[in-house]
């Protein structure tokens, strides 16, 4: 099948993909756009911190309203201002009668929020809290803690208990993460591996998405400028497609190699010395799965999307016939993006495994818990097993297809295909 | 032996019978002309003989033995549809070509820059091919076909979009392959083309063979019971003549055609006879256009069971 015609195809291939500028383009850009994706959700989430409020506390009794405000005053952002809190007592009726008079302030945003915190609370904890968007989770993160200390402070007040209980009574639990494994010691774990399983999905989700599309309208563009006859009467069509897939394969897995170097050369030098938070415990074993792991898949893909091409003589036709296959890419890179949660769940696991998801999935996978080795050792096997069972097929279609031209086939006709003597 | 032999090709796509039993040799040296209308499977017989698509049924030899991929090697192949890709450069272009068809190295380059020199794109082999005008493109096509000394080449329409200049060039090139003893395989609608270039012919209609021998056979064959006239007179007696089969006035002439070669000196005899004065009487004229008229024209719809004939 691999022959020196394919190879011949393969090298232009590679020519036309590996040396042109879009290509160059893609290797570098797309770090630096990953790099600063993160930073924008960085600055998302610092200049949320930043918001201002203006909340209006009203508490049943001074002693609470005097313990809330000591509390508040304590927050940075009470002293930086960009929270302004002012506070009143009155009784529960007296709130009531007065509350349409705050409708206005609350509506054109003078206010942020109103919160009542009534005597109850002192047995209850629950605070009423009154305003246009009264789900503001960013806004109760930051009052939740002043308010439970405030409570807890005239909860515990004259009980002999020493300042030193209260204030233990008032922390929250944290969590250490420790990643437990096989064979290795204990380690205090960071958020370094959340970000590689991350990094894992969408860089392999791109690359198989970017080189599929290529392909398909590589193929198109052949059937399109008529070369795909003068080519045949060279080569046949399972050495075109053949040298056009590793062709295509050789320069995605190349490109995935370059933006992994920088992840090798953390793991095997000590040129690079990350912060405790972001060591990321990953083997360069595992890195080149992932390559392996990828490129089987890859080609698969390749064929997939090559076959696409091969149906369609343009490029519209072919983008809105795409999607089943697009789907093969979209659920797992969504299973792989929400398995941070718990990779160790059924849908994780069976998908890591799976055809075709297992490509994205089992490294994000890989990167948040130890895989046993007969997992890794099945997603490879199903994955080849999938390319042998494909590739007959794919052929058999993009055999016929790449010299059909004329109005866009239906599935039903491209079915008609297999029985086709070619 | 025949150089190509072509054996009961069949194939069908769908409910159409795109080429129905056809079966033609090529001889060594030949300039071969396959002609038909559009649509009459020429292309789909072509590609069956490069292995392009697998007939249903029939068997292509080359000299003797069943072909394969090292045949796809042996033949240049300009197809009507053509295409390069239109990034890339000339020279590459070319060279890539030529190294699918097994040959690379400083001989093939040095070759294509003599072909290039020779149709005048010396000076273009570093622009891509998009940069170059439409018959330059079909200029670099041609070279593509042949760089590789190719045995067969197989030209599907090879001159249109051609100017009168570059026609010329081209012409003068496929004479010399054919002085190289190259076999040459024309296909083409255009029959007073393959009347002038073809020294055998094979004619398809609906995928049916309809005509096939050496030219010179087929055309003294039909040209047996045809005559032109040009004459002064009344001949509305040879109507119900039982000789005369056809009679057309053209205006200029008049063809008559008789039912049997040995009719035509009755005719004339005929004519005599009936004081018509005879200025021209041409017993042997016929050309391509009016044999493909006379198997493949009007007739031929309302009576498609007809006959393949055989020279």
């Amino acid at each position: 099948m691999f022959n020196r015609r394919s190879l011949s195809i393969m090298k232009r291939e590679l020519r036309e993909k590996v040396l042109s500028r879009g290509f160059l383009l893609m290797t570098l850009l797309i770090p630096l756009i990953f790099v600063g994706l993160i930073f924008f959700q960085m600055y998302l989430l610092n200049y949320d911190s930043n918001s201002t409020a203006s909340l209006k506390i009203i508490s049943e009794s001074d002693q609470i309203t005097n313990s809330v405000r000591n509390e508040f005053n304590k927050l940075p952002i009470v002293e930086t201002k960009s929270y302004v809190i002012t506070y009143s007592t009155m009784t529960k009726s007296d709130f009531q009668s007065q509350l349409p008079g705050f409708q206005k302030d609350l509506l054109n945003d003078k206010l942020t929020g109103l919160i009542y915190i009534p005597l109850t609370a002192d047995s209850n904890k629950l605070v009423d809290y009154y305003s246009k968007n009264p789900n503001n989770n960013s806004l109760f993160n930051k009052i939740k803690s002043p308010i439970n200390k405030a409570l807890i402070n005239i909860h515990f007040a004259g009980k002999d208990i020493s300042d030193k209980e209260i204030s233990y009574a008032s922390e929250n639990v944290d969590f250490n993460g420790y990643r437990v494994s096989t064979g290795k010691n204990i380690k205090a774990e960071g958020e370094g591996n959340q970000i590689l399983s991350f990094v894992f999905s969408f860089l392999l989700y791109l690359s198989l998405i970017l080189s599929g599309t290529m392909i398909m309208r590589s193929v198109i563009q052949e059937k399109n400028n008529k070369i795909v006859e003068v080519l045949l009467s060279s080569v046949n069509s399972k050495e075109l497609m053949t040298g056009k897939i590793i062709g295509a394969g050789l320069t995605s897995i190349a490109q995935m190699t370059i933006w992994l170097i920088p992840l090798m050369l953390v793991i095997s030098t000590s040129w690079f010395v990350l912060p405790q938070d972001l060591i990321m415990d990953i083997t360069l074993f595992q890195v080149f799965y992932v390559l392996l792991n990828f490129f089987i898949g890859l080609i698969t893909f390749l064929g997939l999307f090559a076959t696409v091409g091969s149906i369609f003589d343009n490029d519209q036709d072919a983008q809105s016939s795409i999607w089943p296959l697009m789907m093969l890419l979209i659920i797992p890179f969504y299973i792989a993006i929400s398995m941070q949660n718990n990779p160790e769940g059924m849908i994780g696991i069976v998908a890591s495994m799976f055809p075709f998801a297992s490509i994205i999935v089992m490294p994000a996978r890989m990167a948040l818990v130890d895989i046993p080795g007969w997992q890794f050792f099945t997603a490879v096997i199903v994955n080849i097993a999938t390319m042998l069972l494909i590739f007959p097929l794919a052929g058999k279609i993009y055999r016929v297809g790449i010299l059909m031209s004329g109005k866009k086939p239906s599935w039903a006709e491209v079915l008609r295909w297999f029985r086709y003597k070619y | 032996m025949y150089a190509l032999e072509v054996r009961n090709l069949t194939k069908t796509f769908g409910s159409i019978k795109a080429v129905d039993n056809v079966s033609f040799s090529i001889p060594e040296g030949a300039v071969f002309g396959l002609i038909g209308r559009n649509g009459a499977g020429k292309t789909t017989t072509i590609r069956m003989m490069m292995n392009i698509y697998l007939p249903d049924s029939g068997e292509v030899f080359l000299q003797g033995s069943k072909i394969g991929q090292e045949f796809k090697d042996m033949v240049g192949y300009l197809p009507e549809e053509r295409g390069l890709y239109k990034k890339m450069k000339v020279l590459e272009t070319l060279l890539f070509f030529a190294e699918l068809k097994g040959k690379k190295g400083r001989a093939v380059e040095k070759k294509a820059n003599e072909y290039l020199e020779r149709f005048q794109l010396a000076d273009r082999k570093n622009a891509k091919v998009e940069d170059l005008s439409k018959g330059n493109q079909q200029k670099v096509q041609f070279i593509t076909t042949i760089l590789h000394d190719p045995e067969f080449i197989i030209l599907d329409e090879p001159f249109s979009g051609l100017d009168p200049i570059n026609t010329n060039i081209l012409k003068e090139i496929i004479l010399e392959l054919k002085k190289q003893g190259k076999v040459i395989i024309f296909s083409t609608h255009l029959m007073d083309f393959a009347e002038k270039m073809c020294d055998h012919i094979t004619m398809i209609d609906k995928g049916k063979l309809i005509l096939n021998g050496p030219l010179a056979e087929i055309k003294s064959k039909y040209s047996q019971r045809n005559v032109s006239i040009n004459y002064k007179g009344n001949i509305s007696f040879l109507d119900s003549n039982p000789i005369i089969e056809k009679i057309e006035d053209y205006g200029n002439s008049t063809g008559i055609k008789v039912k049997e070669p040995e009719h035509v000196q009755q005719l004339l005899k005929l004519l005599v006879d009936n004081n018509i004065n005879v200025t021209k009487f041409n017993a042997n004229e016929i050309s391509l256009q009016e044999i493909f008229v006379e198997l493949a024209g009007d007739g031929l719809e309302n009576n498609s069971g007809m006959e393949v004939k055989y020279v």
